[in-house]
């Protein structure tokens, strides 16, 4: 019989507690959002290569329609695989399910019904995605409901972890160093995207309606905490905006950091476990477009933020944008790279934006890794703003992406197009990154056009990257027309001095798709009510008699004969060494949209692929491919209608397949090995095509056999 | 008797596939566009924006991108996506009436031409009238 003695026993303690610490994965697993804490989005599985990726098939789909009372039509998750499971949230209630990763099979679901505060939160339906833990032996999921509540479930049945929080809950609006206003239950903050686990500590973040017109100029702040995942203790917090004696707070002038909100981290975190750092991305503060209420930089506003994993205390940190006025954010997941620059090995983050610039930082010090010039930039007019006279512009990686809008941009297919456009651009302010917004005039500006800000380029998707060779990949938006007009605010929409409007308009609050439409909104009763009924009942005479003219700018605005103001590649995929600081090939994403292809004013004209409009297209990567869908439907010779899953050569850019998805891609693609296959996942839904995972696979008579190390 | 059932199910299959009319073909008329205009700004305006460009995190509802995505399809889906789940924070408020006036009036800003009948509103008739986001010559 073996004793141990207390040292002994020590040594064991405390060795398992670092084998529960540090839980390694397998590469056949994808056990985090970004397949990884240092946000990657890379598996080095082999099975599918550019030699059968077009003979991929359907394993099998799962369809969200019944997680919820609705149907949702903007399915945005990337699952996670971990032992045969394939986690994920889904539906209109947001549940969490379980999946049998070979089948498909349901295992089990939780949903969360929050009622009055489901209905009122700001980023309803699904979210994108959940978080998984183990110490080897309990296995927890932790996901964030809309109501900004953070739920723990057992992995293995789906049950509440009653011992985690109040009965498997923490609820996210309490113990947060300020007052959840107006109330708990209607008090604006919520998160839409996965909680990190690292060590065991989960990090979440926050995030609040859109901020084109908010109602007022104060709102609650998007502080970050970090939970002990057995417990759902709170172990620390970062204040996003410093509070008194901080570090920050001045840059936020008379006294407007006491009101001013926003300013979350609403995309996905990254940690360096080994390092015990965490790197936050985050958002702008209230006002998207308007900064008049927060004089001064606004820290730490659009920064990326670097915090220690234990404690939450700031390490470092770097403004991307000063006196944020583009809602160009930090939108998502920062990168953990180690690199080699001119010989010199650095442990790096790079950060894809919005704004198409690739910030790349030592991530231990967070000294740019290529010198950042403070370059003077274009100071605006709108009475009462506060600008920053300079704006930080990274010397290397050049832009990877439109950020600005020039005549050289514009629609060229044709002399007419162009100068078509040359007439539209007229009414409008245009100019570089950081061309200010305009106060909307009728005659003119009636707003700043801009690229590379509200849309992006790299919005949430965000990138992935390759830690054999050093190459991140990012897909971006190339042509996402964003115009940036302000206008007075009506006193009844917000105590603002100015919000976003368009002159000739009525200024009204723009929403975003997040709002109330989840599942705990009331469906209507089906009685007749407001806006029903009979033919008189709606609006009196005059709503008959006003002409459907079209409006301002003419049908379409900001289109040429339907076609895009800006010309071609509409979206790019970008392969950009981290070593050199250079890109090593760009291509155009997406098929050429149906009303380019047979467009009779075209005829005869020579357009290679232009890629597609669409800012919410991610990267999954394997060995040897970059795979990505197409965000929006085609019909082409070659497939009936409907969006291709596309695969391109690591190294090259070149095609490398593509495979057939009914409706476009609106989820990251993940990948996994199962029984020695190889299976892709994508989220599809929108148009008439409600939300829906797919799973391919090779067919039996493809697979070629695996090594060990992939099963 | 069978070569008569067989015709018969083919005539319904061909129906099925291939809608007889396209929004080329004057499907509603300027009146009911008339009407859809002051309904949109006060229903769909806050996220589609009131020149349908559509928002910071809403699609467009004019243009080619559109357009394309709907390319296709028929009207009868477009008026079921828009009456089951638009307005979003109230899905299947509004009327087939008013939802019918709505889609004419999206009709109309993209250019479609107006026509003599009012646009129908049953998903049934809609699902005979095919988006074709260029006019095929026939």
């Amino acid at each position: 019989m073996f004793r141990m003695t207390p040292a002994v026993a020590g040594i064991a303690f405390f060795s398992l507690c670092a084998t529960a610490q540090t839980h390694t994965y397998k590469d056949s697993e994808w056990p985090s959002y970004a397949a990884d804490l240092a946000g990657t989005r890379y598996r080095p599985l082999s099975q599918i290569d550019a030699s059968n990726f077009s003979k991929l098939e359907v394993a099998w789909t799962f369809k969200t329609d019944s997680i919820g009372n609705r149907k949702e039509f903007k399915l945005e998750g990337t699952p996670l695989m971990v032992n045969g499971v394939v986690y994920t949230t889904a539906g209109s209630r947001r549940a969490a399910i379980a999946l049998d990763a070979a089948t498909g099979e349901l295992l089990w679901v939780h949903g969360e019904h929050e009622g009055d505060r489901g209905a009122a939160a700001p980023r309803q339906l699904s979210g994108r995605g959940l978080a998984y833990w183990t110490d080897g032996k309990q296995e927890r999921i932790l996901y964030v409901t809309p109501g900004y509540r953070l739920i723990c479930l057992d992995a293995k049945n789906g049950q509440i972890v009653s011992s985690f929080g109040k009965n498997g809950v923490v609820d996210l609006k309490l113990d947060d160093d300020q007052t959840i206003l107006p109330d708990l239950t209607t008090g604006e903050i919520g998160l839409q995207s996965a909680p990190v686990v690292a060590k065991d500590t989960i990090i979440i973040g926050a995030a609040f309606r859109e901020g084109m017109t908010p109602k007022s100029m104060r709102n609650n702040k998007g502080y970050v905490r970090g939970f002990d995942v057995k417990t759902g203790k709170r172990m620390w917090i970062f204040h996003t905006i410093p509070l008194k004696n901080e570090v920050g707070y001045d840059s936020w002038e008379k006294g407007s950091a006491e009101y001013t909100g926003n300013t979350g981290v609403w995309s996905q975190v990254t940690v360096d476990e080994q390092l015990g750092l965490v790197y936050l991305p985050v958002e702008s503060p209230t006002g998207d477009y308007y900064g008049g209420h927060r004089p001064g930089n606004d820290l730490f506003g659009e920064s990326l933020v670097c915090v220690d994993l234990k404690t939450g205390q700031r390490k470092w940190h770097y403004q991307l944008v000063h006196h944020p006025l583009w809602d160009m954010d930090i939108s998502s997941a920062p990168i953990l790279a180690d690199i080699n620059v001119n010989g010199r090995a650095i442990k790096a983050v790079a950060q894809p934006t919005k704004q198409g610039f690739l910030y790349v930082f030592d991530r231990v010090t967070g000294k740019p890794v290529w010198d950042m010039e403070e370059r003077p930039v274009e100071k605006g007019t709108v009475p009462d703003e506060w600008y920053s006279p300079t704006q930080p512009f990274p010397t290397k990686p050049p832009a990877y992406s439109r950020n600005g809008v020039s005549t050289d941009d514009l629609i060229n297919f044709t002399p007419a197009m162009r100068d078509q456009a040359l007439t539209i651009i007229s009414k409008y302010h245009i100019g570089p990154v950081f061309t200010p917004p305009v106060e909307s005039k009728l005659g003119g500006p009636l707003a700043t056009l801009t690229l590379g800000t509200a849309s992006g380029g790299t919005n949430w998707p965000g990138a992935s990257y390759d830690p054999e060779t050093h190459i991140v990949y990012a897909y971006a938006c190339n042509a996402c027309l964003t115009p940036i007009g302000l206008m007075r605010a009506p006193k009844t929409l917000s105590d603002m001095e100015f919000v976003a409007g368009t002159a000739g308009q009525e200024v009204r609050n723009r929403q975003g798709p997040g709002e109330g439409v989840g599942a705990d909104t009331p469906l209507p009763s089906r009685t007749p009510a407001a806006g029903r009924g009979g033919r008189g009942g709606r609006g009196g005479a005059a709503a008959g008699t006003t002409p459907a003219s079209p409006p301002a700018g003419g049908g379409g605005g900001l289109t040429v004969q339907g076609l895009s103001l800006i010309k071609p590649p509409y979206g790019t995929i970008s392969a950009i060494s981290l070593d050199k600081g250079e890109i090593v090939w760009q291509v155009a994403h997406g098929d050429t949209p149906d009303n380019v292809r047979n467009n009779p004013a075209l005829k005869g004209i020579d357009i290679p692929r232009t890629g597609q409009l669409g800012y919410n297209v991610g990267t999954l990567i394997t060995k040897t491919l970059v795979i990505a869908g197409e965000g929006q439907v085609t019909t082409t010779p070659e497939h009936p209608r409907g969006a291709m899953l596309r695969a391109y050569d690591k190294a090259t850019g070149k095609d490398a397949g593509a495979v057939y998805m009914p409706a476009p891609q609106t989820g990251s693609p993940m990948t996994y090995m199962m029984h020695g296959k190889q299976y892709i996942i994508v989220a599809v839904s929108g148009g008439n095509y409600s939300g829906e995972y797919i799973a391919f696979t090779l067919p039996d008579s493809e697979d070629r056999g695996t090594t060990a190390a992939q099963r | 008797m069978r070569i008569v059932i067989a015709a018969a199910l083919l005539a319904v299959l061909v129906c099925a596939q291939e809608a007889s009319k396209s929004v080329w073909d004057g499907v509603y008329t300027e009146a009911q566009a008339g009407r859809g205009k002051p309904l949109y700004n006060q229903h769909c305006a806050s996220c589609h924006a009131d020149n349908l460009m559509g928002g910071e995190m809403s699609p467009p509802l004019v243009g080619g991108e559109f357009l394309s995505n709907w390319n296709g399809l028929t009207l009868g889906e477009l008026f079921e996506r828009i009456r089951t789940s638009m307005p979003q924070n109230n899905p299947g408020k509004l009327s087939r009436e008013v939802n019918a006036d709505i889609t004419a009036y999206i009709l109309s800003v993209n250019k479609f031409p107006a026509g003599k009948t009012d646009m129908p509103h049953s998903a049934e008739f809609l699902r005979d009238i095919r988006i074709e986001s260029e006019k095929k010559q026939r």
